[in-house]
């Protein structure tokens, strides 16, 4: 037994050595000296393993903070002196302006600045983005973020299919040519806002033909090659992934931190311990359980920033919530639905859900476009819906209003509904299923809202699916009422709009589908706007669809977002759309980084970070 | 060897290799049945791309077609396919990858637990009723009733967050140690008490007695005699023991980021990346079932009473 106590002290003292020596080496000099990149190392943890750090391919936020330190594109995300965000040329000498063609689409020309290099020494030519693009956006790579191409001119050709799926132009390409090494120009159907945006996402960076010709490059750091401030030094699977920083890049000499581990763990709870060991500086993803505490105990190093998505409830349109015996029919029926939906959206307390159950700092949410999106002018879209000078939104959410706004709700429910005065409940109304996927704070949500339900009679079921057969099911509309969520690709409100057009792939609240389809309950008029279009009892398809269309052919901007909240009027008058709070992102950063800034999309950089000396 | 055992064995392995065939083919059917997909994503991709994704992985074709191209290719080429989610890996290099850790992992902890549990158990039997026995037992009871997530957790809270003398985390250095502990803690315990009642069953009998009356030397009664005969029991566990170890450590790979074949499993499920799910299970379950034959065949080796049939 003593030999055993011997050996175990002994390896614990190696240890304690080993991580002492490791330690040494994350010390920066004295701000006097001149720091050496070499010495600089920070250990952070975003994720698990990103499914793939091929830019094209890749479709998670996690695997995009990877890539935009590892690449250049013509535009990157970066913070100014004042640490306001913005959208500046990278790859390209400027962001140049769009020229008007006689056909409405608008062609751009870009140059690339000199001395671009890839990681293997040769020199970024034009033609790479060229190729880039076209493959990201080819059905033969099928990738998942295609789609953000579809403001190129030509890409609807390459997706446009036959009646049974198949695709009609096989040798369509994207209106994209490098007309020499420095020079490349793309023309786009239209003006969009957003397009610089788009430029510093991701599937717009370059990749080389030769490279991506081996179908595994991606995967290992010896067939890695890429033109950012970083490279690929070392992947670990499943278990780290070591970012160097490249010296010959252009702008190597702002970069602050030579080496960047990102450890990947899919578990909060490793991710907690290792960031109060001090070995991760900063962590992602914190359990749900430990959120109070955390705020309080580690407030200088608990972070919660905007984020543009909304957390929402939708309902099934198709779903009959009308009593049994109500004699209401088309679009009648259609507008009582509306409006009890809207009313049910009332009952439900969003500063109780955010302040004690979900306690992450999110804001209650009374709009679909969430929080963080700008309008034409600048200023917030969802603060401009317009219908009440008093509140921001579709409806009150100020903790105050909460009783005002259930009565009302009681009130218009009466409508249509049998109510027992003595206890305060409806009588006849129909049970639901609120389904949700599996997760306690998904779950916590869903039993405040049977809660609330209750407290007027509505009997809700709660139904929790495994995440992959929850997509399924709520994509086929085989729900009655369920959770859900969106989080925008870029800066433009069109990403919560486009969404719910009739042959939507993601039109979970079934609009225009099934019986749905059928129903003229809607009306469109945009002649105040200038343009020809009213509809009066018309299908979704004959109103919002073509709403939709004509916001994409649109360019004025200002009109265009008044386009976008007329759509987003539309939406929320069906009261399908039951908004609970807009989303922000939560992470943990140690005290001792400073330089770090992360955008609305989530993506954390780290290359102007630098850890001070004393932790 | 004799034809008897021969045959024996290769009966065994024709079995085992029936036994996987049917594994193979009731996960294959069962995992293509269960709702949702591989390209079912919060964001739903045009249908020309989702097309052109299924046309990739040749998910357009029938289950049966598929199924039938899928044993061609386990067959002639031991290939697993092409990952559908971690784009650009194979099958074949994730579950190597992750069996390289998990058998790491799953071998030093057998090894411990094998080699601590047969220590106890022989000093716990020999001290039988002595202060030594009780305390070897009353700990060896903790053991065993104490689910791994707990001991994990409780040696992660003391060991790296309040003494931080190891990392919570798998893959640096010395990040191994925990997880090695909290997965041989159990087995341990296991073995400790079988050598333990075997062991004291085997002092019992009577050619051990007489030895004694022989005069032969306590350590000669206890290593030359009774230790082989008090092991077959141990011997049985020891073999799936590795096996559940090395495919059952998920929960301790979650609790220390150990990057093992556990986590790809489970992962691959919720995923639905279809290769991954056949790999990992095929994998797994050949993985038990070979446990099992080897444990078989040793039988023999250690007790020549034992008859094949």
């Amino acid at each position: 037994m003593k030999a055993k106590r011997l050996l175990a002290l002994l390896l614990a003292a190696a240890l304690v050595v080993s991580l002492v020596a490791c330690g040494g080496s994350d010390k920066k000099k004295g701000d006097s000296e001149e720091v050496n990149l070499d010495d600089t190392k920070i250990e952070v943890c975003i994720a698990s393993e990103p499914d793939t750090i091929d830019p094209a391919l890749n479709s998670a936020v996690d695997g995009a903070t990877m890539l935009v330190h590892l690449f250049s594109g013509l535009a990157k995300w970066s913070q100014n002196d004042d640490g306001k965000l913005e959208i500046v040329a990278d790859a390209a000498e400027e962001l140049t302006e769009g020229v008007k063609n006689d056909d409405g689409t608008v062609t751009y020309t870009y140059t690339l600045r000199d001395g671009l290099k890839w990681s293997d020494g040769k020199d970024v030519s034009a033609k790479d983005f060229e190729f880039a693009w076209k493959r990201a956006a080819s059905l033969e790579l099928a990738a998942d973020y295609g789609y953000m191409f579809e403001v190129v001119d030509g890409y609807d050709k390459i997706t446009e299919v036959d009646a049974d799926g198949k695709a009609v132009n096989p040798d369509a390409e994207l209106n994209v040519k490098a007309t020499d090494d420095k020079t490349l120009v793309v023309t786009l159907k239209n003006d969009v806002p957003y397009w610089n945006e788009l430029l510093a996402f991701p599937v717009y960076f370059p990749v080389r033909e030769d490279v991506v010709k081996n179908d595994k490059w991606a995967t290992d750091p010896s067939t890695y090659v890429c033109n950012g401030l970083y490279k690929l030094d070392s992947w670990d699977h499943d278990s780290l992934i070591t970012l160097k920083y490249n010296p010959d890049h252009p702008d190597a000499d702002k970069v602050k931190m030579g080496t960047i581990e990102f450890y990947l763990s899919d578990d909060a709870n490793n991710q907690l311990t290792n960031f109060k060991n001090g070995d991760w500086k900063l962590i992602d993803d914190v359990p749900t359980d430990e959120i109070a505490t955390l705020k309080e105990e580690y407030a200088d190093q608990f972070h919660n920033v905007g984020q543009i998505g909304t957390y929402y409830v939708c309902w099934n349109i198709n779903e009959n919530i009308l009593p049994e015996d109500s004699e209401l029919k088309g679009a009648e029926a259609e507008a009582a639905k509306s409006e009890i939906r809207s009313a049910l959206s009332l009952i439900l307390d969003r500063n109780y859900i955010v302040n004690d159950i979900a306690q992450g700092g999110e804001v209650p949410a009374s709009s679909f476009v969430a929080m963080g999106l700008t309008d034409a002018d600048g200023s917030e879209f969802y603060k401009n819906t317009g219908v009440s000078e008093d509140y921001v939104g579709y409806f009150d959410t100020s903790a105050e209003a909460f009783e005002a706004n259930f009565q009302k709700a009681v009130e218009i429910l009466k409508k249509y509904y049998k109510y027992d005065e003595s206890s305060k409940k409806f009588t006849n109304m129909p049970s639901l299923t609120y389904l949700y996927n599996t997760s306690e704070a998904h779950q916590a949500i869903g039993e405040y809202i049977q809660a609330a339900f209750d407290s007027v009679g509505i009997t809700m079921k709660l139904e929790n699916q495994e995440w992959n057969t929850f997509l399924q099911t709520r994509k086929s509309g085989d729900f009655s009422i369920a959770r859900n969520g969106w989080i925008a690709d870029y800066n433009d409100p069109i990403c919560f709009l486009d969404m719910w057009t009739s042959g939507s792939g993601n039109n979970d609240i079934q609009f225009g589908k099934g019986d749905n389809a059928k129903v003229k309950a809607y009306s469109l008029d945009l002649t105040d706007l200038g343009f020809d279009t009213k509809v009066e009892n018309g299908t979704w398809a004959e109103t919002y669809d073509v709403l939709i269309s004509t916001i994409k052919a649109c360019t004025d901007s200002e009109k265009r977002y008044k386009l976008m909240h007329r759509a987003e009027d539309m939406l929320m008058s069906t009261g399908c759309i039951c908004p609970i709070y807009y989303y922000t992102d939560l992470y943990m950063l140690d005290s001792s980084v400073s330089g770090f800034f992360s955008n609305p999309l989530g993506y954390k950089y780290f290359m102007y970070c630098s850890i001070s000396e004393g932790e | 060897m004799n034809t008897k055992t021969l045959w024996y064995i290769v009966k065994r392995i024709l079995l085992a290799i029936f036994t996987i065939w049917i594994v193979i083919t009731i996960t294959f059917f069962v995992m293509h049945a269960v709702p949702g997909g591989p390209f079912v994503g919060e964001k739903e991709p045009p249908k020309a791309i989702k097309q052109a994704m299924e046309a990739k992985y040749g998910l357009d074709k029938s289950p049966g077609e598929q199924y039938v191209e899928y044993l061609k290719g386990i067959v002639t080429e031991f290939d697993f396919g092409p990952s559908l989610k971690k784009k650009g890996r194979s099958v074949n290099d994730i579950i190597s990858d992750g069996m390289e850790t998990s058998l790491k992992l799953g071998l030093m902890a057998a090894g411990i637990a094998t080699l601590l549990g047969i220590v106890f158990g022989a000093v716990a039997a020999l001290r039988r009723n002595k202060f030594i026995d009780r305390f070897i037992m009353v700990f060896t009871t903790a053991f065993v009733s104490m689910p791994s997530f707990i001991m994990g957790t409780l040696l992660l809270l003391i060991f790296s967050q309040s003494l931080g003398w190891f990392p919570a985390n798998g893959t640096k250095a010395g990040g191994l140690v925990l997880p090695v502990i909290t997965l041989a803690l159990y087995p341990m315990a296991y073995i400790t008490r079988l050598t333990r009642s075997s062991m004291l069953d085997v002092l019992g009998q009577d050619y051990i007695r007489t030895a004694k009356a022989k005069g032969v030397s306590g350590p000669r009664i206890i290593f030359g005699h009774a230790m082989k005969n008090s092991l077959i029991p141990v011997l049985t566990y020891v073999g799936p023991m590795l096996a559940y170890i090395v495919t059952g450590s998920l929960v301790v790979e979650k609790i220390f980021n150990v990057p093992g074949i556990g986590r790809a499993f489970v992962n691959s499920i919720t995923s639905r990346d279809y290769p991954l799910i056949m790999g990992t299970t095929i994998i797994l379950a050949a993985l038990i079932v070979v446990m099992n034959l080897i444990t078989d065949i040793l039988y023999k080796v250690v007790d020549p009473r034992i008859q094949f049939e």
